[in-house]
């Protein structure tokens, strides 16, 4: 007897061939049968007129905070993703001492977005400090896979302490980041990431920009021992210094024989050129025989934020940023009343910018606090300027406190929205789809869904992908890139992790406010259109007639191959 | 196995080099244009990203371009 069948779907199995009607199979959470007319099982699902294919696997994220408390890290689930890789960016929960977990926490709350409240009262650092103590307890309560990396600030933190933000390693430094590195691969890390961006909260750079190349290159020569990946995040904002860094790690990647992936890369057509010779510099770096993925991301670039919180929408405006950073919500808006000068004067600068600033389309109030303002929801903050002849940056003043800073502005179609051009970046065969940011970023966009926007704007609309080559995109490339063992491909022997949709309506869902998050706030979420099932080593964990599992933990640690 | 030198192996694009020491750009300038008139200048002009930094000075990571950028 088997324990569940998928009967009767169109088995679209990640290889990218075409897909084929029959059943898929599942005992003791593998895939025993794919094809075909299967046998009795303790439980059928009927997918007819449905497609059948393996879970989708999200190689950018950062559910390190999340997991701790939402084994499902929700609604990730339920958009048919069953794999994620936590750890980007040079950020991981571990190894790290117990006296760097305030530091780390400031960093990692800063750079990710993730609220205060919700790191606090949801990371329980119940592991300890070692990398392994920390999958160990992971393990115990995850309904979904996890591959992480190990976060290079991280390592070097652990190792060199609060010198890790000030200088380079010594060579004895550099061997002991090797040799934890080595112990957190042997434990169950499929890779290191490292951030050449990043700033903490005093604006000081991550200790991993703090690195000279030789430690990196020490650190990569392990990789190459383990079989593991190297993530960065590179000066995405700039085309000369993305080129040189995929320059770079083609270099790592031939010396050590590693796979190396930078994220995200962004379609802009005020950069198309420059997109173009990003990619040129891919095609070389593998005409080499380097690998390098650049990871492209689904969705367009929104941002949501109030004037409330730090975002990344004020990261450019000091006197924006300062403000915003104040803890107490009443010295705050009083802050905002006596800078109200600067801040005006540095948002209608903002707003001035040919890219990249404001633009056509501007700040638009996506949400008020009170009824006496609900006429404006949905408007340019522009055209009410204009009606109230005020300076754009006047208007975004007074608005946010009439509301006592409550007010949800968003900024839509930054960038990556020309749906052609990005269909064609997305089905070029060097380019890894990816970068969603899962789990971080919370108050300013959703990072769910981005698997359901593959299927309905790039299949279904620009038609830029077919649906095989869309479902392999998502699964066996990404299993390939990242090594990871039995995974991507409805094969029998692999892991039983199955997504069960309607190619037809799968999609991403519109974004809306959810307050689930421990403590105080608002992050943003899209529920799952389309999906009609979702397996996850056998157990199915998520469906839409049943919602999710209360008791689904079958989740586990994905190892490399 | 050769240790990993301080400038690209695989230059298509731009050359560019990793700061050594306690380097900033004139001593970079001084080193590896050292008959460029005004190399100091040409240097800062060629990678604006640090030019304009505040915070800190270069950083051991940093990607310093000792050439211009290419004609477009």
């Amino acid at each position: 007897m088997l324990d569940l069948v998928i009967r009767n779907g169109l088995i679209v199995d990640g290889s990218g061939l075409p897909g084929r009607h029959g059943d898929v199979a599942i005992k003791a959470g593998k895939v025993v049968a794919v094809g075909g007319r299967a046998g009795d099982a303790s439980r059928v699902i009927d997918a007819t007129g449905k497609v059948v294919a393996p879970g989708f696997i999200d190689p950018h994220t950062h559910y390190d905070a999340q997991l701790c408390f939402d084994p499902y890290a929700f609604p990730a689930i339920e958009h048919g993703v069953t794999t994620v890789v936590p750890g980007n960016c040079s950020l991981s929960l571990a190894p790290l001492r117990i006296d760097q977990r305030d530091s780390f926490s400031r960093m990692f709350r800063l750079i990710e977005e993730m609220p205060e409240a919700a790191f606090d009262a949801g990371v329980d650092w119940r592991w300890g400090e070692g990398f392994g103590n920390w999958l160990d307890a992971l393990a115990e309560n995850i309904a979904l896979n996890v591959a992480p990396l190990v976060g290079h600030s991280v390592l070097r933190m652990y190792v060199m302490g609060p010198e890790a933000q000030a200088r380079a390693a010594t060579a004895d430094e550099i061997r002991a980041m090797a040799d934890v590195l080595r112990t957190c691969l042997d434990a169950g890390a499929v890779g290191l990431s490292t951030s050449f961006v990043d700033i903490d909260e005093t604006y000081r750079p991550v200790p991993s920009r703090w690195a000279a190349p030789a430690e990196l290159d020490a650190l990569s020569a392990v990789l190459g021992e383990r079989d593991a990946i190297l993530q960065i995040v590179h000066e995405f904002y700039d085309t000369e210094l993305t080129i040189a860094r995929i320059e770079q790690l083609a270099d790592l990647s031939l010396r050590h024989g590693i796979t190396t992936t930078l994220s995200p890369l962004f379609h802009s057509d005020a950069n198309h050129k420059g997109v173009s010779r990003v990619m040129g510099a891919v095609e070389a770096a593998r005409a080499r025989g380097a690998a390098v993925w650049p990871q492209v991301q689904t969705r367009p670039i929104d941002i949501s934020f109030t004037l409330d919180q730090r975002s990344l929408m004020l990261l450019t405006m000091p006197s924006w940023w300062k403000v915003a950073s104040i803890r107490d919500h009443a010295d705050k808006v009083a802050a905002v009343a006596d800078a109200r000068d600067a801040l005006v004067a540095e948002m209608n600068s903002l707003a001035q910018r040919p890219n990249g600033g404001l633009g056509a389309g501007g700040f638009v109030v996506r949400d008020v606090v009170h009824q006496r303002n609900n006429d404006l929801i949905g408007r340019n903050i522009d055209d009410i300027a204009r009606e109230r002849g005020t300076s754009h940056g006047d208007t975004l003043v007074d608005l946010a406190l009439d509301e006592d800073l409550g007010t949800w502005f968003i900024r839509a179609n930054i960038g990556h929205n020309n749906s052609p051009v990005v269909g064609d970046l997305l089905a070029h065969p060097y380019v890894h789809v990816g970068a969603s940011d899962g789990g971080a970023h919370v108050g300013s966009f959703s990072t769910f869904g981005d698997t359901g926007y593959l299927f309905s704007e790039f299949v279904r609309g620009t038609k830029s992908l077919s649906l095989e080559a869309a479902v392999k995109k998502i699964t066996l490339d990404p299993a390939t890139i990242w090594g990871l063992k039995g995974r991507g491909l409805l094969a029998v022997g692999n892991a039983a992790d199955v997504v069960v949709f309607d190619a037809e309506h799968i999609g991403r869902g519109p974004e809306i406010a959810s307050d689930d998050f421990p403590g105080d706030g608002v992050r943003w979420i899209r529920r799952q259109e389309g999906v009609d099932t979702v397996v996850v080593n056998g157990e199915v964990t998520w469906s839409a007639e049943g919602g999710y599992a209360p008791a689904a933990r079958a989740g586990e640690i994905a190892t490399r191959s | 196995m050769q240790p990993l030198g301080l400038r690209s192996t695989f230059m298509t694009e731009r050359q560019y080099v990793f700061p050594q020491g306690d380097d900033d750009l004139a001593s970079i300038a001084a080193r590896e244009l050292p008959d460029v008139v005004d190399a100091h200048q040409q240097l800062r002009s060629w990678n604006l990203h640090l030019a304009a930094r505040r915070t800190v000075g270069l950083l051991p990571s940093d990607i310093v371009f000792i050439e211009p950028p290419p004609a477009r």
